[in-house]
């Protein structure tokens, strides 16, 4: 149950990569992919904010229980973001009248 | 207090690590239900989005991208400052750790200068949801939906910074009183965890807001 200590060392990579992928981000967002756009945006952002979790946050140097309690916040966040959108990307697929 | 107990290691823990594993636990706890606050507006946009792609393309191209992306840097050296004084608190180097704090609070209020810069451009725009909103183009209803989006989610995210900024003030104070030492400084890791957690929310918020208006 040792305390995460990380050097400045990592932070400041971890910040460099995270100034990078940012750079990164908004060059690819002046080409026009089409729906694809979003899926970068949205991918390069969820490895920006892991990289924040893991190492400015320490997530992964943290003991097991605390990781299981991390991935257990994403993980609730991903259901009942899937079920609602479930729900709502799915209405009008049948012909129900008064819909 | 029985003598035995002290800052570091309270009479109901038996070891400083499990006091602060517990803390720790804590602290991601809280964090979750953030999450699922935030969690609850980024749903409410996408279903938005999804059924009004044209004019949250054309809401995002008003955004100030140059403002934006400084203001993401600034944000993510914040981050990294406040990275520092953890470091420096783990040292044991009070004095590292006061001036970091202070550092990280002067970032975090240009921050928050910049932001209200642009909520002032989009207000005199007229893109500020409301009586004072005046859009031609046939989506209006629509792009001002964008902006109420807009001005709710980053300004809950200013609020959080706000609410940031006065944790780091408490810190800070409780730095220069001496409280933090290199066995006991909890507090100053787990204010950090909520300030680089604001730092997460800011970056998905970028990259819904202005992003995808870049290449109309």
């Amino acid at each position: 149950m040792k305390e995460p200590a990380l050097s400045r060392k990592q932070y400041t990579f971890a910040w460099l990569g995270l100034l990078g992928l940012t750079l990164l981000n908004t060059l690819i967002a002046f080409v026009n992919l089409g729906v694809w756009n979003t899926v970068i945006e949205i991918g390069i952002a969820t490895i920006m904010a892991s990289l924040v979790a893991g190492f400015l946050m320490h997530a992964l140097y943290e003991t097991k229980v605390v990781r299981i309690v991390v991935a257990g916040g994403v993980i609730w966040f991903l259901i009942f973001m899937t079920l609602t959108l479930g729900d709502y990307m799915t209405r009008g697929w049948l012909p129900f009248p008064g819909k | 207090m029985p003598e035995s107990a002290t800052l570091a290691c309270r009479e109901q823990f038996r070891t400083p690590g499990q006091q602060r594993e517990t803390a720790s636990i804590g602290m991601w706890v809280f964090l979750a239900n953030e999450v699922m606050m935030f969690g609850g507006l980024f749903v409410a946009y996408t279903v938005y989005r999804a059924s009004h792609p044209e004019a949250f393309a054309a809401g995002s191209a008003d955004m100030n991208i140059l403002l934006g992306s400084i203001n993401t840097a600034i944000l993510l050296t914040s981050s990294l400052t406040l990275a520092f004084a953890e470091h420096s608190a783990q040292a044991g180097n009070q004095r590292l750790l006061g001036l970091f704090l202070i550092l990280t609070m002067l970032i975090g209020l240009v921050f928050l200068g910049f932001k209200f810069t642009e909520y002032y451009q989009h207000f005199q725009e007229h893109k500020a949801p409301g009586i004072w909103f005046n859009d031609s183009s046939p989506y209006a209803a629509s792009i001002q939906m964008f902006f109420v989006f807009y001005y709710v989610m980053t300004g809950l995210h200013a609020v959080h910074m706000i609410i940031g900024l006065g944790i780091l003030s408490v810190l800070l104070f409780r730095a220069v009183l001496g409280t933090f030492t290199a066995e006991y400084h909890t507090p100053i890791m787990f204010g950090g965890l909520y300030w680089h957690f604001v730092d997460i929310i800011w970056i998905f918020l970028y990259a819904i807001f202005y992003l995808p208006g870049l290449h109309k």
